[in-house]
């Protein structure tokens, strides 16, 4: 794959712009903060009616046969206009790990349905501090899981989960039907965090049924190739959302006017603004770039400039925009804090910036942390 | 024309052989004056198998290929570090300036074949005392007109003055109008009577830099490029040239792989240095960055490639490849202990931190200090307003000193 986007990848990212401005609604976006269980569903439907759940999905199951570089670009829109219910990317790991498990009845009970936007899928590996533990604390014994996982995004609208568990002592990767729980199988508990869109909660096993996917170190390694992966698109939504503050920034500079002239001509504005823009197409770059290593060689490493060039990119937009929008920048109406927030719960949600770091450096010198 | 990945083939192969004679192990040791005659031998080396003048027109003795071709091959005699730094500043502005505006073709086909090949230089007098990222306000004045032009002043910063035949010349005709409007462009002979060139020692040691002085030196008009009072507008022109100059992520300076090696048998707290997390999230971040200017530099030659216009980001390079290499080499130095403290002045700044490190505060300064790179993606790029200028629409001799 080219890093330099051809003419269908340009419209991909053009529509899909023109269709997300047209329907985006500030006011929505600002209830959901208050209102912990509900989210942005009106970009679900709009994700579902364009075609963007089965962008990245094989055309053998209902999906279009694309991959990362155009579910990116869409990502990269989503996450300029705060729009991205957790599932675009969330649902790119579950097909992802159906691809990889070889189980043609799964695929064929779950690949098109994903595709067409049927269901809805959440990844719970982390536990604790650690993003995805080698031996997790959730058992998986008598095809049941069992343990918590905590802060798993989308779990309070989820239909499955993909769940990395213990049996015996060997790591496996699971897929749960979160609607098949009966009798307290599952506990959704939700919490009421930075950002409620992203509908956190925190899932309790007790006994659901789940079917395995991987084990031993298949389980490890397709954990890791699919939080690479999310990882990726992750770093699209925060690439546009920095690209997004960095021009509200902009054009905030050039509007308001102190001294006698537009702050954007003060070089502590104008060069705090430049930087930004130097941020934001490093991080874009490395998407491109880690996107069109999808299955090559590097493409671990790849990701990991990825998210720790867009995590950047979208922290220092979010505070720099904010302090150059002086008071406006601070209120609840002037919604700048949407980006605030979704800069953090995205940095927390694949794994933080101390994690992509190891995994980048234990690529490039073979030494462990 | 041949394909281009053919074409970079038989760059690469050239080089490699040239390798043994020109490059830097052949070259250690060797004094400024002695490697530059092997600069110049390479230089004509070079030109006999077609490889200089890469963009000029045959009919001045290039290559008549297209910038991208002269970017791959700039890049690969990077890699290779072919002695042509006494030639940079020669072979890039000057020529196409002298072809775009020289009447006499005659003349400027003899000059371009002989810098190329290495046996003239040409330096670039632009920066003053008084006027570096403030350009023009240059105070070198050029009095006369048609029957002849007389300057006086001074230049300073010109890269390799020392060895130059001639320069290119931007000066003060008229001080009676705004600072932009009142400067004119020349070719100067600079073993004309009144010149004076003096070297000085930058900090790290080279002798690159100069002074030079003009005492009533004489030019003739036809040595004018450009019409009396554009001279803003052909320096703006020659510094367009290098836009598409070979860039490099590691800001010419070690790459992180040999930060990693230089790291790998130290050891921090009697552990291994590579494992000690503040030095894993250093190479991750510069990695990361330099991986996506690396990016940003490879999709720009596929635009090229593809016949559209690189993206503006191009010029982030500098800005930010530059502050990354002060900053590692300043760690590689203090990771290394009572290591880190030996100097081998002149060593090759790609390959030893320490002269990569005393050699930075000067690459972010030359060609643009960061501050003005900083302003320039501001106001080009994002549309920022420009900063406040008290001397705008003044006329010069009217600005308070």
């Amino acid at each position: 794959m080219s890093i330099l986007h051809d003419e269908t990848q340009q419209e991909i990212a053009a529509e899909t712009a023109r269709v997300l401005g047209a329907r985006r609604d500030k006011a929505r976006l600002l209830e959901v903060l208050d209102r912990c269980g509900e989210w942005d569903e009106g970009f679900w439907r709009t994700a579902v009616e364009q075609g963007w759940t089965g962008l990245a999905v094989p055309e053998d199951f209902d999906g279009l046969g694309l991959g990362l570089t155009e579910l990116g670009l869409v990502a990269q829109e989503a996450g300029r206009v705060i729009s991205g219910a957790p599932f675009l990317t969330y649902g790119h790991g579950a097909v992802c790990a159906l691809l990889a498990c070889g189980d043609e009845a799964l695929q064929d009970a779950w690949l098109p349905r994903l595709a067409q936007g049927e269901v809805r899928a959440a990844i719970a590996f982390a536990e604790g501090t650690d993003p995805i533990p080698l031996c997790p604390q959730v058992e998986y014994r008598d095809g049941g899981l069992h343990g918590e996982k905590a802060g798993v995004a989308g779990a309070l609208a989820a239909d499955i989960a993909v769940v990395s568990a213990s049996r015996d002592g060997t790591p496996v990767l699971v897929l749960a039907d979160l609607n098949a729980a009966v009798s307290g199988q599952l506990e959704r508990t939700a919490i009421h965090s930075i950002d409620n869109g992203r509908l956190f909660a925190n899932l309790g096993f007790h006994g659901l049924p789940a079917t395995v996917l991987a084990e031993g170190d298949a389980a490890r390694d397709l954990a890791l190739e699919m939080q690479a992966q999310m990882a990726v698109l992750a770093a699209h939504e925060q690439t546009g959302g920095a690209e997004a503050l960095m021009l509200a920034a902009r054009d905030y500079a050039v509007e308001r006017k102190a001294f006698g002239q537009p702050i954007g001509a003060f070089q502590s504005v104008k060069h705090r603004i430049a930087e930004l823009y130097g941020l934001v197409e490093i991080a874009r770059a490395n998407c491109i770039h880690a996107a069109s290593l999808q299955g090559q060689a590097g493409f671990l490493e790849a990701a990991a400039c990825a998210r720790l060039s867009a995590t950047e990119a979208y922290d220092t937009a979010a505070r720099d925009a904010v302090q150059i929008h002086g008071g406006t920048g601070v209120t609840w109406e002037g919604a700048l804090h949407l980006h605030t927030r979704r800069a953090r719960s995205l940095a927390i949600e694949l794994g933080n910036g101390l994690f992509w770091e190891d995994v980048l450096v234990t690529g490039l010198t073979g030494v462990a942390a | 024309m041949i394909a281009l990945d053919e074409w970079q083939e038989r760059a690469r192969a050239w080089l490699a052989q040239a390798v043994p004679e020109f490059g830097l192990a052949a070259r250690a040791g060797l004094t400024q004056d002695e490697d530059l005659e092997v600069g110049r031998r390479y230089m004509a080396a070079k030109y006999d198998v077609g490889f200089s003048g890469i963009t000029l027109p045959p009919e001045f003795g290039g290559q008549g290929l297209s910038r991208l071709h002269k970017v791959l091959f700039d890049t690969l005699e990077m890699q290779v570090a072919m002695p042509v730094g006494y030639f940079g500043v020669s072979t890039a502005m000057p020529l196409p300036i002298l072809i775009r505006y020289c009447e006499d073709k005659a003349w400027v086909r003899e000059r371009v074949i002989a810098a190329l090949r290495g046996e003239e230089i040409w330096c670039q007098l632009f920066s003053e005392p008084a006027a570096g990222s403030d350009l023009a306000g240059l105070r070198t004045r050029a009095e006369g007109g048609e029957q002849g032009w007389t300057v006086n002043g001074q230049k300073l910063w010109t890269t390799f003055a020392q060895y130059s035949d001639y320069g290119i010349l931007v000066a003060r005709s008229d001080p009676s109008v705004p600072k932009h409007k009142g400067l004119t462009f020349f070719w100067i002979d600079m073993k004309a009577p009144g010149v004076t060139v003096r070297p000085f020692r930058l900090a790290n040691g080279d002798i690159q830099c100069n002074e030079v002085f003009f005492d009533d030196v004489a030019m003739a008009d036809s040595q004018r490029l450009g019409p009396v009072g554009e001279g803003f507008s052909v320096a703006i022109a020659t510094l367009m040239i290098e836009r598409y100059a070979a860039s490099d992520a590691d800001g010419f300076g070690p790459p992180i792989e040999a930060f990693i090696e230089t790291l790998r048998p130290l050891t921090i707290n009697g552990r291994p240095a590579l494992e000690d997390g503040r030095v894993r999230g250093v190479i991750a971040r510069n990695h990361a960055l330099r991986q996506g200017l690396d990016s940003i530099r490879r999709r720009a030659l596929l635009a090229m490639e593809a016949g559209m216009e690189p993206g503006p980001e191009g010029s982030l390079n500098k800005l930010f490849s530059v502050r990354s290499r002060q900053k590692l080499s300043e760690l590689a130095l203090d990771l290394q202990g009572a290591g880190g403290l030996s100097y081998a002045e002149g060593a090759y700044t790609k390959a030893d931190w320490a002269t990569s490190w005393m050699g930075a505060p000067t690459m972010r300064l030359a060609g643009g200090a960061d501050e003005m790179l900083l302003n320039t993606i501001a106001e080009k790029i994002l549309g920022l307003p420009q900063d406040y200028r008290p001397d705008k629409g003044v006329p010069f001799n009217a600005i308070p000193v």
